[in-house]
């Protein structure tokens, strides 16, 4: 009886049309958009652009010259230098073409359009150049024996710091999109739980009660309903993962079975959602449907699916909702993995979902456990 | 002696003020096709959902194969079969898939159910539906699935609640045909309909329902025998004096004579050879008349004498 009832879930569920929409070619059309829309603005923000800057000779410097020239003209150039009279500089200057002139002669000047990033970076690069200009000129005025001993020293980056990398996984901001889509998912998967719960039970649906009239106990139709509900959103969570990660190629990091495994927790934390509201009291079943949706999406939005800043603005004003959240804690699971190169967080996350899972089942299975009803 | 199949003693059941079982009971043999006729609001359907359980009930008790129905009584509900109110079935299933879905509900081994499904299509008549999804079916068609849905797993007891409503005269021919040939075959039947032809073409027994309460219970004949008119005779005739008219209502068993100038109509309250009586008053007049009927009074009379002529959806 079980697996009667299992298989025919499992068929009639993938016969909805409506559920394959929301729940497999929605994400799909959204992760597309988010692809198109926001992995091209991470291209923009993150490459490094050369600043395009004047060099305007007052003097002959063999030295600084052929420092420009190492500094320009590669892909990863700093400058973008071009040598020019001063009455050219200032013109490109003023049009904007430029964002500084660097003087060139016995002495370097800077001369900047406004402030900004570039403007500071070439004031740094101007002053850098300086420095070790007037150390090598005192080195060899003092003591020339110690001059190699200097140039040497000099030519090694030194750094007080020491890179450390958390993760080997992806750290892009735009990535924070995808895991909430995959939250959302998980969280759509409350209306196929709602349906569990209103079609075992007598007084909200007719087949509830032609169900009850049958020989199979109640018990073992909800399980194998529940069963069933769980394979089809774990089958719709593992094609979200496989598409945005396969054919949108975004980047999850090296991690990519554990993404499954929250996906996976997530749609089951979301069919139990349902399940439990599906449970509770007698309202018609579209006034209910009304009810998971508008709860999933406001979850998925406070976790950041709509604004970014979203979750940041919850942690900072409310800290403890991030981890009751079921859409921020699908989210976050999966942004563990790219952030912590340990398990405790992801863990953690993870056996939270299952947590509040096992309670929203308990709860549900005991208002839908009733086996008579006072109407119907 | 007859088994009882269904036993149901002083069941009260009351929707907060609302008393809608009063102290009802009901006692079904073996082999009957038992009607359960009543207005709108009787109780009918509230009676069939505590005989299946689904309802609690505040007082009295309900026994199936002589064995206290329960919720988990699962053993008796295997040999029950439901047919719905309204069409039950799964819309994202094919007409078979359905069936096989229902029948699973009770019939565990696959090939036996596979063996039952394939009858139950052959005996509803949807052979050539099999594949077809239930958005699909015509409202006849829907209803014979909904009929297959709830009888392919062969139950002894058949509980069948409206199930010819909105369906085509074609189609309510087969469902009713269908209905005595499981009983032929020893299936117990309980039918509740609003159709007076329906219950008096193929109950054996009849139980009318009103306000919660069993006001009449009966073969078709015995409920007949109930109610005052127990024969209508009408006669056509031409001119008929006063004197006639007087004399045919001086005549025994005769309680009321119209007349409208063709038309004699004469209600009668028992007795046999009415008719002769009547005939022979206008024989010794030597008075002609055309054609002549005696009518017995329809279930549908019985149902209105008995319950009443008021609207009940308006009384609610």
């Amino acid at each position: 009886m079980f697996l009667h009832n299992l298989i025919y879930e499992i068929k009639s569920s993938f016969r909805v049309r409506d559920l394959l929409f929301w729940l497999i070619l929605f994400p799909i059309i959204l992760g597309t958009f988010f692809k198109i829309a926001f992995g091209s603005l991470y291209e923009k923000q993150t490459k490094v652009t050369a600043i395009p800057t004047a060099i305007v000779e007052t003097a002959d410097n063999e030295v600084f010259r052929s420092v420009i020239e190492s500094v320009s003209g590669t892909d990863e150039a700093l400058l973008d230098a071009e040598f020019l009279s001063e009455e050219e500089a200032l013109k490109k200057l003023k049009d904007g073409d430029i964002k500084g002139i660097i003087y060139s002669g016995d002495k370097l000047t800077l001369t900047v359009s406004g402030d900004g990033i570039e403007q500071s970076v070439l004031k740094l690069f101007v002053e850098q150049y300086m420095l070790r200009e007037k150390i090598i000129t005192d080195t060899m005025t003092s003591d020339p024996s110690k001059m190699q001993a200097v140039i040497a020293a000099l030519s090694e980056e030194v750094n007080t710091s020491e890179e450390a990398k958390l993760t080997e996984g992806n750290l892009d901001f735009y990535i924070q999109y995808f895991y909430n889509l995959i939250a959302m998912v998980a969280m759509y998967g409350s209306v196929t739980g709602l349906h569990v719960a209103i079609g075992q039970q007598a007084n909200l649906s007719e087949l509830g009660a032609r169900k009850n009239c049958s020989a199979t106990p109640k018990s073992v139709g909800i399980l194998a309903s529940l069963t069933g509900t769980w394979i089809v959103q774990s089958i719709c969570m593992i094609i979200c993962v496989s598409f945005t990660a396969f054919v949108l190629k975004v980047d999850y990091g090296d991690r990519l079975p554990l993404v499954y495994v929250a996906a996976i927790c997530g749609g089951i934390l979301g069919v139990a959602f349902g399940f439990f509201i599906g449970s509770i009291g007698r309202m018609k079943q579209g006034a209910k449907v009304g009810i998971c949706m508008s709860v999933s999406m406001t979850m998925c939005f406070l976790s950041g699916l709509m604004v970014a800043n979203m979750k940041p603005i919850m942690a900072e004003k409310a800290p403890w909702f991030n981890n009751i959240n079921p859409a921020a804690l699908v989210a976050d699971s999966i942004s563990a993995l790219n952030l912590y190169s340990g398990y405790r967080v992801f863990v953690t996350k993870v056996v939270t979902m299952l947590v509040i899972s096992l309670i929203f089942y308990v709860l549900g299975l005991l208002m839908v456990r009733r086996r008579k009803y006072a109407s119907l | 002696m007859e088994k009882t199949v269904v036993k149901i003693d002083n069941l009260v059941k009351r929707y907060g003020e609302l008393v809608a079982l009063d102290h009802f009971s009901l006692e079904i043999k073996e082999g009957e096709i038992f009607g359960l006729l009543g207005p709108n609001g009787s109780g009918k359907t509230t009676t069939i959902n505590c005989l299946l359980s689904l309802l609690s009930f505040d007082k009295g008790s309900i026994e199936i194969f002589g064995k206290k129905m329960t919720p988990v009584s699962y053993d008796i509900k295997k040999d029950i079969g439901v047919v719905m109110q309204n069409v039950v079935v799964s819309d994202e299933l094919t007409v078979y898939e359905n069936i096989d879905y229902f029948c699973g509900l009770y019939i565990t081994d696959k090939k036996l159910r596979k063996q039952y499904v394939e009858e139950a299509v052959k005996f509803v008549g949807l052979d050539d539906f099999t594949k077809f999804y239930p958005k699909k079916l015509s409202g006849g068609l829907l209803r014979r699935l909904n009929i297959a849905c709830g009888i392919a797993h062969k139950p002894k007891l058949i509980i069948l609640d409206e199930p010819t409503v909105a369906v085509d005269p074609q189609s309510r021919n087969k469902i009713l045909e269908g209905i005595q040939e499981l009983n032929k075959n020893g299936v117990t039947i309980i039918y509740t309909s609003h159709y007076m032809e329906e219950v008096e073409q193929i109950c054996t027994r009849i139980a009318i329902m009103d306000k919660g309460r069993k006001v009449a219970e009966g073969t078709k004949d015995e409920l007949k025998r109930m109610i005052k008119n127990t024969e209508t005779i009408s006669i056509e005739a031409l001119g008929l004096g006063e004197d006639v008219l007087a004399e045919m209502r001086a005549l025994p068993h005769v309680y009321d004579v119209k007349y409208d100038e063709k038309l004699l109509v004469i209600s009668c309250s028992g007795g046999k050879h009415n008719l002769i009586r009547a005939l022979e008053v206008l024989q010794k007049r030597e008075l002609g008349f055309g054609r002549v009927y005696s009518e017995l009074p329809t279930l549908n009379e019985v149902f209105l004498e008995i319950t009443g002529k008021a609207l009940r959806d308006k009384e609610e």
